[in-house]
Parts: structure tokens; sequence; C-alpha cells
């Protein structure tokens, strides 16, 4: 299990993550109105020693979105961290996004 | 905290091209005008006869490749949408040969950013938006090889109606769509394709366009996830009504067009090159700004009912001015112009309360 520790050892575990994906939720694709996580657009949260990362795709390359719901994950996740635990969001690629990556719920939504 | 990649260009660095833009569109609204015999600053009187040129390759130019050059994220990319601005200046100063040179600079750098697109997915849509792109190519170079705006405006309007076209066929993705309406789609873009190179030798190839319109009106109107988007709230349902009054103003073009509307001197040409860039792609650009300015320029835009209010006079102004071109009533046609001119200014000063709202909402104490 990695964790994000700080210097007086508070841990951010594991246990953490649902808060954290719980804080993403609150970002919403503004043209589909869901969130990024339901959408299936972060594909990677992962703890380790004063870091959280976090790799994230949009639906389509030519979408100018990404640095601005980037950094509404970003303001999401603000005062939830430690400070000493440092969250760095990466847009990735690959693989590309698929409607399969929705959640359920999404896609049952989506009528699929 | 915004974050931006060092390749990347600053935000604040992005306004001036944007501006710009904006200046194309004021000249090019106001050189409409003139045609239609409003009385408009001199420039802009002088320009009547570039009014396409300056609304759909330098504004629309500007606007779309800045849009993709965000997307793309990379300095160079840029260079389009300044190229474009700056033709839109060249032509308000009368510099016709070197308005075509920097529309086309413009449009090979847009093809390159879409080329890194590809690189990234190559996928149906992102093939559209590259097909796009080079419509847009390919109408500078007619322009600047004929000299005439006419025989360029099937490839600028397919620049702006693939582009849309493109990016809802990304988002159709978030619903099952049946395998048939995917190839019915790329049958509908070769259609536009095909009607817009036959119309450089024979005006039929327009009635062929016409019809790839209208059926792409229809597929929008079936298969995009717009009506399920307008069962939601707030910004969704602005955006997706937004594009479904669009798709009906498409439709009517189709329809125009296929009666012959988009030829040159057609008593009609006014409606169906207006239902389709007024109707169609205005329509899509008030949905959008609310979305695509924020992350083109990095400022808050907080959804207000009240969009809705240049929405309507879009459509009800279009409606004046379509009723008088179809009823032969020029003065009807003329104010309904001007009304359309009030309706994107009524949308500019929506948008810059919008910002001014969206700054004291951030700035407000929690």
């Amino acid at each position: 299990m990695s964790t994000c520790e700080t210097p007086a050892s508070e841990v951010i575990d594991n246990d953490h993550l649902t808060t954290i994906r719980s804080r993403l939720r609150r970002v919403v694709d503004p043209e589909v109105g869901v969130n990024i996580i339901d959408l299936g657009l972060v594909y990677r949260i992962e703890l380790s020693p004063g870091q959280l990362l976090i790799e994230m795709t949009m639906t389509s390359p030519a979408c100018p979105m990404g640095d601005m719901i980037i950094d509404d994950a970003y303001a999401e996740l603000e005062g939830y961290l430690p400070e000493a635990c440092e969250p760095k969001i990466v847009l990735v690629w690959s693989p590309p996004w698929d409607p399969s990556m929705m959640s359920p719920k999404s896609r049952e939504n989506m009528g699929w | 905290m915004i974050k931006v990649t060092i390749r990347d260009l600053p935000p604040l660095a992005r306004l001036p091209i944007l501006l710009l833009g904006m200046f194309s569109l004021i000249a090019g609204v106001m050189a409409g005008l003139a045609r239609l015999g409003w009385s408009v600053p001199d420039p802009a009187n002088a320009a009547a006869g570039v009014h396409g040129a300056l609304m759909i390759s330098a504004f629309f130019g500007t606007v779309i490749s800045l849009e993709r050059a965000v997307a793309v994220a990379r300095r160079w990319a840029y260079l389009a949408p300044a190229l474009a601005a700056a033709s839109g200046i060249a032509l308000l100063g009368g510099w016709l040969p070197l308005a075509q040179t920097l529309a086309i600079g413009a449009s090979i750098v847009m093809t390159v950013s879409c080329a890194v697109v590809l690189h990234r997915l190559i996928a149906p849509f992102t093939l559209v938006l590259t097909i796009a792109t080079t419509c847009w190519l390919v109408g500078n170079l007619v322009w600047l090889h004929s000299g005439l705006i006419a025989p360029a405006a099937p490839w600028w309007l397919a620049f702006l109606v693939l582009t849309i076209a493109g990016e809802r066929l990304e988002l159709s993705r978030f619903i099952p769509t049946p395998p048939a309406a995917r190839y019915a789609f790329y049958l509908i873009v070769a259609g536009i394709i095909g009607g817009a190179t036959i119309s450089l030798w024979h005006a039929d190839g327009l009635r062929l366009y016409a019809g790839g319109l209208l059926a792409l009106a229809l597929w929008l109107l079936r298969f995009d996830i717009a009506w399920r988007n307008a069962r939601l709230a707030a910004l969704p349902r602005f955006i997706a009504i937004c594009l479904l009054g669009g798709y009906v103003w498409l439709a009517f073009a189709g329809v125009l067009g296929f009666a012959g509307a988009l030829e040159n001197g057609h008593p009609w040409r006014d409606s169906a090159l207006h239902a389709l860039g007024i109707g169609f792609v205005f329509a899509m650009v008030f949905g959008h700004a609310p979305i695509i300015f924020p992350a083109v320029a990095r400022v808050r835009i907080p959804y207000h009912p009240a969009f809705y209010i240049p929405l309507l006079l879009l459509h009800l102004s279009l409606l004046i001015r379509v009723a008088g071109s179809l009823g032969g009533s020029f003065s009807l046609l003329k104010h309904g112009a001007l009304l359309n001119s009030l309706a994107l200014l009524s949308f500019i000063i929506s948008m810059l309360i919008s910002v001014a709202r969206g700054k004291k909402t951030r700035t407000a104490p929690p």
C-alpha cells in the first residue's frame, strides 16, 4: 500500500481514496453534465510519499477544456490534502477513452 | 491555481488574438449590413464585398483554430489564429492578396494541429475534424485562385459545419448508436465534400451539398445527445436547446439549398446562407461560448437563465430576415439583418456581464 506521508506522520492511506474520488465527483464535464469519475476519465489515483498522482484523460484530444477541468480537480483537492502531500494531475491519451469506461450507473443513464 | 504546460501559450497572451478575432466579427457584421444598404463606417462599407471572408475565414477561422491550439497546447499552434486574425485586418485594409495569403497560412498551421490530434487518436471524429480544417484550406486556395468569395463559400461553410459535426459525432459516443447510423454519417460527410467539389465546375454540386446538409441535420436530430441533455438542468440544458434549434435551421438551409438557393444570385440565397451561418453556427456558438471561452481565457462564465434572451433574439430576428427574403420584402430582410446584429451584440454583452459575475463569485468571501 502506498502512502502520502507528512512530516508530522499524518498518513493519507488508501482509505482516503474514497474521499478523493468523491471530491473529484464534484468536477463535472459541463457539456454532458456528468462528473469525471463516472465518465471514466480518471485512470489512476496513486498515493506515494509526499505525492498524490492522478492520471486522467479527456474524451477528445481536440477538446480545449483539459486544463480547465484539471484546474477544477486541483481546486476540489485543495484543503483536503496535507500541505506536504502535493497533488499532481497528469493528462494522458493512452488508452483512449471509450464508452465502456463509464460507471455502470452512467452507462445505464445513457441508455447502454 | 492555473497550471499551463510550458510549451503552451499563457491564457493572458491568448486574449489579444481573441480580441483581434472579435474585430473581424464586428467588421464582418458591419460589412454585411453595408451590403443591405445600412449606413456603416467607411472601412466596413469598403469591405462589403468580403463580408463572407471576414465572417468565416477571419472570425471563425480565428476562434476555431484558437480553440484547437488550446487543445493541442503548443505555442506554434497559436500561429493559426494569429494569422487568421491578421487576415481580417488585411481585409479591412483592402490588401486582398495579403489577406488571402495569411488565411492560407492560418489554415495550413491548423491542419498541422489536426495532425497532432490525429497522432493522439485516430478515430472517425478526429478524421472528420481534420477534413473540416482541410475544407478551410481548400476554400482559401479557391478564394486565392478565383479571386471570388462565392466558389470558396461552400468550402468555408463545410469547415464550420463539419467542425461542429465532428464534435457532435464525438459526443454521440456517450450513447449507443447503431452501426448503420455510423456508416450513414460517413456517407453524409462524403456527400457534402463531393457536392462542394462538383460545385467548382457545376452548380448542381450545390444541390448534393445541400442534400448532405439536410441529411446531417436529420442525423443530428436523431442521434445527438442533445435530446438527453435537454432534460437536464442549467448549462447542459441550455447548450442542448441551442443545438436543437440550430439543427432545425441546418435542415431548413438544406431544404432551401436543395431547391437551388445556394446558387449565386438565387433570390433565397440570403436565407439559405444565414439559416446556416446564423441559425446553425451562431446558435452553436451561443451554447458553447460559456464553456469554450473559459477554457481559452481561463475566466469563469457562470450560467444564468438570461442566456436564453440573446438566443431568443437570434431565432426571432432570423425568422424576420428569412420571411423578408422568401416573401420578397427587402425592407423586412434588411431589418431582420439589423436585428441579427443586435442579437449578436446582446450575446456579447451577456458574456461580458457573466465574466464580471464570474470574477465576483470567485473573489467573494466563502
